[in-house]
């Protein structure tokens, strides 16, 4: 291992929300009867959104919009093309049903906004900067891939009803799901509300965000560790598909990030994007469009392997990717 | 036994499942005649594992509606064929007595 790279997982590993993190897995693995309330989860997430949400909002007003759509739309397209990637790995290397491959598929496509968060939270802590406008990419990321996965599966299992309706029920669920909803809400107030908005608010959005963060991540360690016991049943192509499938999809990101010349930091979060894989929106249309893929596969992957592994060893390696393929940030 | 309190005979179809089963379930028990639900969050284990309900999406759900019997057969057959081998879910009926027999 090199010593940046040391170095780097270092710096990640140690920060207050990883180890936080930490603490969740290890109370669980531990069987303590440490356990959150549910509306609590529910209140951080809509904290948690509505804040990078707004802040994203707040840049992008500064920024404008004609400086974002470039990159915007490629991040879009990007969580097009990631579940066309992995779908035949999945069918194909991986043996697996269609109707599996093509939900799988779904959630490496679509995104983890959480796993976004701590990217940022990791950037300010190994002081990084980055493009404050780059929840945008979050906020578009979600919905495309759920489509894509969908019309993949049914392309493999035309069912009874015809496919438009599936989609349209699926797109339904993609751009009216609460994470959506929320984000763009909040970035659509941030942008037109601009700087004085943003001063308005920061000490709610901004000063208390990583300590939520930090205690969002105890509540994360939990909810995956949950799921550790069923890593047993989903086999050992599925194990390293949940290591291997984030660190090309970050490594594609990358390579996009530099043909359209996006700065180092900016390119970190694009690339976690295209690593991190959906454990809310993307069950949720999964179950309702493709009721006959098997939940333990893709909630497994995601959250059970996918999920720990970017938050810790993930996010340090990206960075090194982005220090070999992007120039320094400015 | 109070005579102006006139009890009558109904089904209780009582449904436990995944969250993700929520509006398609709702959506038929309305087609197949039931004027009413009563829906609430629970936890559990079966056979596809502990519903550890430690995050909204991952919880399940016991849906309870009353109505007439032949209402619940078809109820109960709409669920055995469209839902039992796609969505975790148990469902089973039993009797009760209802007042204002009109409601249901």
């Amino acid at each position: 291992m090199s010593l940046e790279l040391f170095s780097a997982l270092s710096a990640n590993l140690l920060s207050p929300a990883v180890l936080f993190f930490v603490l969740g897995v290890a109370a669980t693995l531990a069987k303590s009867d440490l356990r959150f309330p549910e509306a609590l989860y529910a209140t951080l997430t809509i904290y948690l959104l509505v804040a990078i949400g707004f802040k994203g909002g707040s840049a992008i007003s500064k920024a404008g919009l004609a400086t974002i759509w470039k990159p915007t739309l490629l991040a879009m397209s990007l969580g097009m093309v990631i579940p066309l990637l992995t779908y035949p790995a999945l069918r194909f290397l991986g043996r697996l049903s269609p109707v599996d491959a093509a939900a799988i598929s779904a959630h490496y496509g679509s995104v983890s906004a959480v796993t976004f968060i701590a990217a940022t939270n990791y950037l300010r802590h190994v002081q990084l900067p980055y493009q404050e406008y780059s929840s945008a990419f979050l906020a578009v990321m979600e919905a495309p891939a759920i489509i894509v996965g969908v019309v993949l599966g049914r392309l493999g299992d035309p069912g009874a009803r015809s496919i438009w309706t599936t989609v349209r029920e699926a797109v339904r669920e993609a751009v009216l799901g609460r994470s959506v909803v929320l984000l763009v809400g909040a970035m659509l107030i941030g942008w037109a509300t601009g700087p004085k908005g943003a001063e308005t608010t920061a000490g709610f959005f901004v000063a208390p965000f990583q300590g939520i963060l930090a205690l969002f991540l105890l509540e994360m360690g939990m909810v995956a560790a949950r799921r550790f016991g069923d890593l047993r049943k989903v086999g050992t192509f599925l194990l390293g598909f949940g290591v291997v499938a984030p660190v090309l999809n970050a490594l594609l990101g990358l390579l996009l990030a530099r043909s359209i010349g996006l700065d180092r930091g900016t390119g970190v979060l694009l690339a976690t994007l295209a690593a991190s894989a959906s454990y809310i929106a993307a069950p949720a249309a999964m179950r309702l469009s493709l009721p006959d893929a098997n939940p333990t596969f893709y909630l497994t992957a995601s959250l059970g392997i996918t999920f720990p592994f970017n938050i810790t060893v993930g996010l340090p390696l990206y960075l090194e990717m982005a220090r070999r393929i992007l120039p320094p940030s400015p | 036994m109070n005579p102006n309190v006139v009890t009558h005979p109904m089904k209780r179809v009582t449904i436990v499942c995944e969250k993700f089963a929520r509006e398609p379930v709702l959506a038929l028990v309305s087609e197949m005649g039931a004027h009413g639900w009563t829906l609430w969050e629970v936890e559990g284990s079966g056979n596809q594992g502990v519903r550890s309900a430690d995050i909204p999406e991952f919880t399940n759900i016991q849906i309870e509606v009353i109505v007439q019997p032949r209402v619940a057969e078809a109820l109960l057959g709409g669920l055995q064929q469209r839902f039992f081998p796609r969505y975790a879910m148990i469902a089973w009926e039993s009797d009760v007595r209802v007042l204002r027999a009109g409601k249901f």
